[in-house]
């Protein structure tokens, strides 16, 4: 049996050979930087599901913590300690040149469950784990996705400088308001859309309940955001005469079926999430419901770009 | 009704905040923060969450005043954030049904 299992995978080998390891690896990486703590490590494997962290610092690739760093400094209640004393520092990594024989004799050799990918100057370009080889190996095969071409032109190209609502030019640095959201901390979502609150109303001529319920899709799209993008984004706010635009994009993992993400109770969060009382499948139909305008465009792996349109006065 | 009363009659524990001149005409009790938040606006609000994103919560949708039932604890973050905002934190050992209730009476009466 092993013999036709082993005889097999070099078979499947040779047929995707030309398969490299930037093809497979994922981009968007969860990194922490060296400064924080074991602690701190742990509850951001815990929150997104990972059971390895890349450490970086300045893009460049220091260290990695695993569950087995986490549970014997655990043990030995170092737990607070920072996490530059125990995170394993003799790494094996992939080039992004590697092709799949040469990644399958990492993992066959070395039995580690993910190899980062760097770069010469051991820059940390991604993450590559088995499961990424055989999603990689379906998506050859064209079984798992069906791409949408004008999804990627808009995440893409030239698109993105323009408003999915009115397809006009948006210049983005001269947004009257701008907040970078950290994904890293669950706790700290939804101060940017209180912030954009306090700036709504200071402008005094937009009325308190129409600043709420900007307020409140904001609040639901940045929560979005640090719970399943699992990367960085950006609140985007245009105060105009007559209407207000608020954009968030962020490059994260993207969603695989919008239509379905629109559905009230459809929530793809984790359980410790949902304790919390996030994850109720209610943020784009929340965003939906408060907004006057609203488009969502996504595509895995390539982030989503949300644009919402306020009327500064009520309709009625 | 002002706050004040409200913490009075049915003893509620208060955690941080001012409360002077708090007036409370509408509560939501929730653990789910997306339907807080579409609830629209509530003065008060009934929860078991304790974490400091409620505070981002009360503040987008203007509530004045959390209330903690089940004898938990908010964290510290939880209570800096509050004072920040303006928000008063309250406790209460029994259950939200039992403080959702008393309020809702009070409200009513």
């Amino acid at each position: 049996m092993k013999a036709t299992v082993d005889k097999l995978i070099d078979q499947m080998q040779l047929l995707f050979k030309d398969l490299l390891a930037r093809d497979i690896m994922i981009s968007n990486v969860i990194t922490i930087s060296s400064d924080r703590t074991m602690e701190q490590a742990k509850e951001l494997m815990r929150l997104k599901k990972i059971s390895g962290l890349p450490v970086v610092d300045d893009g460049k690739l220091v260290g990695l913590v695993s569950i087995e760093d986490i549970i014997k400094a655990l043990e030995n209640r170092e737990i607070q300690q920072p996490l530059e004393k125990h995170m394993s520092k003799r790494l094996k990594v992939i080039s992004p040149d590697a092709n799949l024989p040469k990644i399958f004799e990492q993992f066959t050799r070395h039995g580690f469950g993910r190899f980062p990918v760097v770069d010469k100057a051991n820059n940390l370009l991604g993450i590559i784990t088995k499961e990424d080889i055989l999603r990689s190996i379906l998506e050859e095969f064209r079984v798992l996705y069906v791409r949408d071409k004008r999804m990627s032109d808009v995440l893409d190209g030239e698109a993105l400088n323009r408003s999915l609502i009115t397809g006009e030019e948006i210049n983005k640095s001269g947004a009257d308001f701008v907040f970078p959201i950290d994904y890293t901390e669950i706790s700290l979502s939804g101060i940017g859309a209180a912030r954009l609150k306090d700036f709504l109303l200071n402008k005094k001529d937009i009325p308190e309940d129409i600043v709420r319920k900007i307020a409140i899709a904001t609040y639901e799209a940045e929560t979005n955001v640090v719970i399943h993008s699992g990367n960085v984004g950006t609140i985007y706010c245009f105060v105009h005469e007559d209407y207000v635009r608020i954009r968030i994009e962020d490059h994260g993992k993207g969603i695989s079926d919008v239509e379905i993400a629109m559905t009230e109770g459809f929530s793809t969060a984790t359980d410790q999430i949902r304790e919390m009382g996030f994850g109720a499948g209610m943020g784009l139909p929340n965003i939906q419901r408060y907004s006057d305008k609203m488009v969502i465009v996504s595509e895995v792996d390539k982030g989503v770009v949300l644009e919402m349109q306020f009327y500064k006065k009520n309709s009625d | 009704m002002l706050l004040e009363k409200i913490i009075e009659s049915i003893d509620l524990e208060l955690v941080t905040g001012d409360v002077e001149g708090k007036e409370i005409k509408k509560g939501y009790t929730s653990d789910l923060l997306s339907e807080v938040m579409a609830s629209g606006n509530s003065d008060i609000w009934i929860t078991v969450q304790s974490h400091s994103n409620i505070v981002a919560v009360a503040t987008i949708i203007g509530v004045k005043a959390i209330v903690l039932v089940n004898g938990r604890e908010y964290t510290q973050d939880t209570m800096d954030k509050a004072k920040e905002e303006d928000i008063c934190l309250l406790r209460s050992k029994q259950d939200a049904f039992v403080i959702t209730g008393k309020i809702y009476a009070m409200l009513q009466g």
